[in-house]
């Protein structure tokens, strides 16, 4: 187990320089360069602009300037924000409990719903259920998450007026818990539609394929009731590719999080990438395309391990 | 060669009653042909020019008016011949970028499959790098510092998005290599690009077909993200994209100018969707993910 | 699927409707004002780049500086005990030597004293080379500067430079004594936890959401009326101003209501609508490089064949102010003498022919195998921009003129693009360099295009020598009405030369509860809580 985790982890260190090389290099090939933004403000000058580049560091030659971003972002610095000189993993790191509760929530109800979905749909194959399900996951596959967003808030905040339509905490509500989830249903809604439908999907096939197998059949014959049979042989079996799609699907949960942030003013990491994209805040940008990518590394490590433990005879390969 | 004219087109009629027996598909299928003909044919129904403006008649409601039958935005510009006139921009955005994530996929593909080895090892690596990011980060970083053109657009969300493709075809070049076909061509003294290219590739048509749908349908919403957040196709080109941000503003007022490109992205991303799940029933049962 | 909430989440859903009839259920808590904005400040050290606006808010709460504008354009003493001038012999007769008292038993927030130490570390920081501060201008001209005691400080110019009073006005002093010991203040701590003199101590700040600030029991100025104040920060307009609506916040500032509800908002009983002019104006810029603008009568006929009226009442619903100039209608330097001439095509059509561009076969104007064809930029994605080129690009294609909108992300149009005029047009909003100072030296001087003289901001290449010779008088110039002669005369030959043609004076509407007393439109700032120590709850 250890040599399986310590080959994966070393496996891991290619592609986490790949993915500080793609983060440096979109950042520093775009036009414009890191500074136009100071062109906004009038009464700064070309000669001040000039100024300020030495002061970044951006005059220097570009493989330099990837040195020393690159060896920081391994021992911790990953540098300071253009304005305000603030440490960027802190910024990124206070938006972070945000994201991981929206996504979270989302992923938590996406889970129950789609696998209750699915493994309904897969017992009770071409049923009027299943047909309805099947296509219903298209269907809801097909709708542009910010879109569904402004409809859900239409709907349930300004003609119903059930919810609240933006932001985290009433003010002077932080903490209180009623508060937060009040203002978590829609987001949390609107992300988790997509998931459900991906995941009913999955799971859907994923129960199919594994009630053909001769186990089940064995464990019908022996005359074991369908609900033991569903949890005794059934899930342990259909949950490894399940598992693995939590891994794979970790960068489209980013991508659904910042979408859904912007429209209901979550004050999460994607609102701060977005922010910072206005901004031009490059360190923050390739800070926030590291640190997706490193989680998403993570989470796909942790996906493989968790398929290792279920199945033993993975750890083979 | 007779033998084989017939045995291809047998295999076509079993893919297309495999198909046709695929109602949802037909639907989808359906729903792409019209949006199709209404984006090629749009100069000939739309009632108007989509960039005339006239603000004494802005904020027009649908079936108010036969002149302007969806009524008109904040400035006062027809929404109908705008919806037609951006599902030519958005189908246009789907396709080049589709075309684009195929040929990179493709190539790709090809490529790490065939050659195998270090190649391989390093496309494929560089494939998994890829696949790290969040697909909308690397778009909205792209795109905010390319100016948006409908082609630089495709472009950005067609590179952004190829990976999948490339992982589908290698994998069934991994399969179709160790077949005779690709043995008796290469005994025959066929080039690698040639075999490549000339015997593999029309092979694995069949998944790359059923990928390129899909992309269609995730590329049309990719370029809705991105006009959202004020990165995509700029006016006076009208995109459903671009419609919906700015009918963001009159949402509680006037909700019908978010409702209707909203629609129309949705079907037709649907369209594709049903079309590409259909398709790949149809083309090869192997690939079901619905078995 | 029914979702039961408690009746107090009740409330809380319906503080934040957007379309809600009059649903004011919020009371007032006379303990704390609550501010929102749709940007957040990032970082609160105000020699650092400001983002104008947002960042100003922290700035006006915890800072202070020398002295202040106030809503009529009058300079008022804040850290000083008197704002310099001839008369109490703050300045010299020669204009180049400026005494500065400053006033005593002045404490920052950690209880050190303030001295003439801070202003002199202030001053140089903003010249040190190696701290990124957000602007110079002013300051260069500084020769010497020296610490004459506790509470006196002198400074000597290189030329005479009446705006100078600006400069300090917009510079907030930090303290010597916290900053002094930093090796670099880009990423001191300081950035985030400030320490100032100001009405306001930072409390608490919740990214993404919003800063508490507790009163300051010591200020200088006494301290402020109410205990609390809250920035919000909510990024969403629409959302910002349904909380106005329903009180959810006390006054909703930047980004403002959205003009298509001005009407409406003026209407709301207990909420007082503020229309609040900022110091930008936006314009046409016509890049004089270029061959087609080299011409003024054609700069002129362009602008002539847009409907400037139209765009504002169309497309910002009439709640801009025209402006002919490069000032607000309604700045003390503004010349009233100016009379509209855009809305005339046919007039365009006479001036472009007799300048020699006749229609071509395509229809399109062309002279010496030069097309009247060219593109316009701004950031993308501003759709109330793109708007009003829709319908200038209708306007001069009634005329032979093709203009083709190409607009680019931020950091590519206001880049090189731009610094370096690669641009055919530009429409952009700016304000003049110096504060509100009437000096517009950087935009249209000769010797400011930064393509040929690596300085400046004449990004349209202006050059006229009559104009230079008026921008040089007139910063030597103390008396206002010699001043207003001077400027008035620059916005008469701007106005028939036009390198940039203006069309309307950028202005917001903000809603406040009418119980709340003290915020006051104020053009001379960008800066909207510029007396925030003075809001109060009637």
């Amino acid at each position: 187990m250890i040599g399986f985790i310590a080959w994966r982890l070393l496996q891991a260190i290619p592609l986490l320089i790949g993915v500080s090389l793609i983060a440096f290099g979109l950042m520093h090939l775009a036009p414009g360069g890191p500074l136009a933004v100071y062109t906004l403000n009038p009464s700064i000058q070309a000669q001040d602009i000039e100024r300020v580049k030495i002061i970044f560091g951006l005059d220097q030659p570009i493989y330099v300037q990837y040195l020393k971003w690159a060896s920081g972002i391994f021992s911790g610095n990953w540098g300071y924000t253009f304005f305000g000189g603030r440490p960027v993993l802190g910024v990124i790191l206070e938006r972070l409990p945000a994201t991981m509760l929206l996504m979270g929530s989302a992923l938590s109800v996406a889970i129950v719903l789609g696998l209750s979905i699915g493994v309904l749909g897969a017992v009770k194959r071409y049923s009027v259920f299943d047909v309805l399900a099947t296509s219903g996951a298209l269907f809801a596959l097909s709708f542009p998450t910010f879109w569904f967003g402004l409809m859900a808030i239409f709907v349930f905040a300004i003609q119903l007026r059930w919810l609240p339509s933006g932001g985290m905490w009433e003010l002077g509500e932080e903490g209180n818990i009623i508060s937060l989830l009040q203002h978590l249903v829609l987001p949390t809604l609107v992300l988790a539609l997509v998931i459900t439908a991906t995941w009913s999907r999955y799971s859907r096939s994923a129960f199919l394929e594994v009630m053909q197998q001769d186990y089940m059949r064995t464990a019908r014959a022996k005359g074991l009731p369908p609900a033991a049979r569903l949890m005794r042989h059934a899930f342990p079996n259909a949950a490894k590719p399940l598992i693995a799609l939590l891994g794979v699907e970790l960068p489209f949960l980013f991508s659904g999080a910042l979408v859904t942030e912007t429209i209901f003013g979550w004050p999460g990491m994607g609102r701060l990438f977005v922010d910072a994209l206005n901004m031009k805040e490059y360190p923050i940008l390739m800070g926030m395309m590291m640190f997706t990518a490193i989680f998403v590394i993570i989470g796909n490590l942790l996906a493989d391990l968790a398929i290792a433990v279920i199945d033993p005879r993975v750890r083979l390969r | 060669m007779n033998v084989t004219a017939v045995a291809s087109e047998s295999q076509a009629g079993r893919i297309w009653t495999r198909f046709r027996q695929h109602r949802l598909a037909l639907a989808g299928g359906l729903v792409v042909a019209l949006l199709l003909a209404s984006a090629l044919f749009a100069p000939l129904l739309a009632p108007q020019d989509p960039t005339l403006l006239d603000t004494a008649l802005r904020f027009r409601p649908p079936f108010a008016d036969w002149a302007l039958p969806l009524g008109t935005d904040e400035l006062g510009r027809d929404t109908l011949s705008r919806l037609l006139y951006g599902g030519r921009v958005s189908l246009t955005v789907g396709l080049v970028a589709m075309v684009t994530t195929v040929v990179t996929g493709a190539v790709i593909g090809i490529a790490a499959g065939f050659l195998g080895g270090l190649v391989d090892n390093l496309l494929m690596r560089f494939v998994d790098t890829m696949l790290c990011f969040p697909q909308v980060f690397l778009l909205l970083v792209v795109a905010a510092f390319v100016p948006p053109t409908l082609l630089s657009i495709s472009l950005v969300i067609g590179l952004t998005s190829w990976m999948e493709v490339s992982r589908i075809v290698r994998a069934e070049i991994l399969h179709l290599k160790e077949q005779d076909f690709v043995a008796a061509a290469r005994a025959l003294g066929a080039s690698r690009a040639r075999i490549m290219f000339r015997e593999l590739l029309p092979n694995a048509a069949a998944p790359i077909l059923v990928a390129a749908t899909l992309k269609v349908a995730s590329a049309v919403l990719m370029e809705s993200y991105i006009s959202y957040l004020g990165y995509g196709v700029q006016p006076p080109l009208a995109s459903w994209g671009n419609m919906l941000t700015n009918a963001q503003g009159y949402f509680d007022t006037v909700p019908w100018l978010a409702i209707l490109p909203g629609a129309a992205i949705t079907l037709t991303v649907m369209g594709f969707n049903f079309l590409g799940d259909g398709l790949r029933d149809a083309l090869d049962p192997r690939l079901r993910m619905d078995p | 699927m029914t979702i039961r909430i408690p009746r107090r989440g009740v409330l809380a859903g319906s503080a934040t409707l957007l379309a809600a009839p009059a649903v004011w259920g919020q009371s007032i808590n006379r303990d704390r004002i609550i501010l929102a904005m749709t940007q957040e400040p990032v970082q609160f050290n105000p020699l650092l780049y400001v983002n104008a606006g947002t960042e100003n808010v922290p700035e006006a709460c915890m800072f202070d500086a020398l002295w202040d504008v106030n809503e009529k354009g009058d300079f008022i003493p804040n850290l000083a005990a008197q704002v310099p001038s001839r008369q109490n012999g703050g300045i010299s007769a020669d204009g180049l030597t400026w005494t500065v008292n400053l006033k005593r038993d002045v404490k920052w927030s950690d209880g050190q004293p303030f001295t003439a130490k801070d202003v002199e570390f202030t001053y140089q920081t903003i010249m040190n080379s190696n701290v990124a501060v957000r602007s110079r201008s002013g300051f260069d001209l500084i020769k010497a500067f020296r610490v004459k005691d506790d509470h006196t400080v002198e400074m000597e110019l290189s030329r005479p430079f009446v705006p100078f009073l600006w400069a300090w006005q917009n510079m907030h002093i930090v303290p010597q004594h916290i900053l002094g010991r930093e090796q670099n203040i880009q990423t001191a701590a300081f950035n985030s936890q400030p320490i100032g003199t100001g009405p306001y101590l930072l409390r608490s700040r919740t990214a993404g959401s919003h800063m508490v600030y507790e009163r300051n029991p010591n200020y200088h100025r006494g301290p402020a009326k109410v205990r609390q104040f809250i920035h919000k920060f909510v990024p969403d307009q629409m959302a910002a101003y349904g909380q106005a609506r329903t009180g959810e916040v006390d006054y909703f500032a930047l980004g403002g209501v959205p003009p298509d509800r001005w009407t409406e908002s003026r209407a709301f009983p207990d909420r007082d609508f503020l229309v609040y002019p900022t110091p930008n104006v936006q314009f046409i810029y016509y890049n004089c490089g270029k061959p087609q603008f080299a011409d003024p009568r054609v700069r002129k006929a362009l602008t002539m064949a847009t409907q400037m009226q139209k765009s504002i009442d169309d497309i910002y619903f009439g709640t801009w102010p025209r402006t002919l100039s490069y000032l607000q209608p309604t700045h003390w330097a503004y010349n009233r003498d100016l009379r509209d001439y855009t809305n005339d095509a046919a007039g365009a059509e006479r001036l472009l022919d007799e300048a020699g561009w006749r229609r071509g076969p395509d229809g399109i104007r062309a002279k010496d195998g030069v097309q009247l064809k060219f593109t316009m930029s701004t950031t993308a994605g501003n759709t109330a921009r793109q708007g009003c080129q829709a319908l200038f690009q209708q306007n001069w294609k009634a005329i032979g003129v093709e203009m083709e909108i190409r607009n680019m992300p931020a950091s590519v149009v206001w880049g090189e693009y731009t610094t370096q005029s690669r641009f055919d047009t530009l429409l952009v909003a700016w304000d003049p360099t110096v504060g509100l100072d009437p000096d517009y030296t950087a935009r249209c001087h000769s010797k400011m295009i930064p393509v040929k003289h690596r300085q400046g901001s004449n990004y349209v290449q202006y050059e006229n020598a009559e104009v230079d010779r008026l921008l040089e008088l007139g910063v030597t110039q103390t008396e206002q009405a010699d001043r207003i002669t001077t400027y008035k005369q620059i916005q008469a030959i701007l106005h028939e030369e036009v390198p940039f043609a203006a069309q309307g004076g950028s202005v917001q509407g903000h809603l406040k509860r009418k119980q709340l007393q003290g915020p006051t439109p104020n053009q001379y700032v960008t800066d909207i809580t510029w007396n925030v120590q003075d809001w109060h709850w009637a």
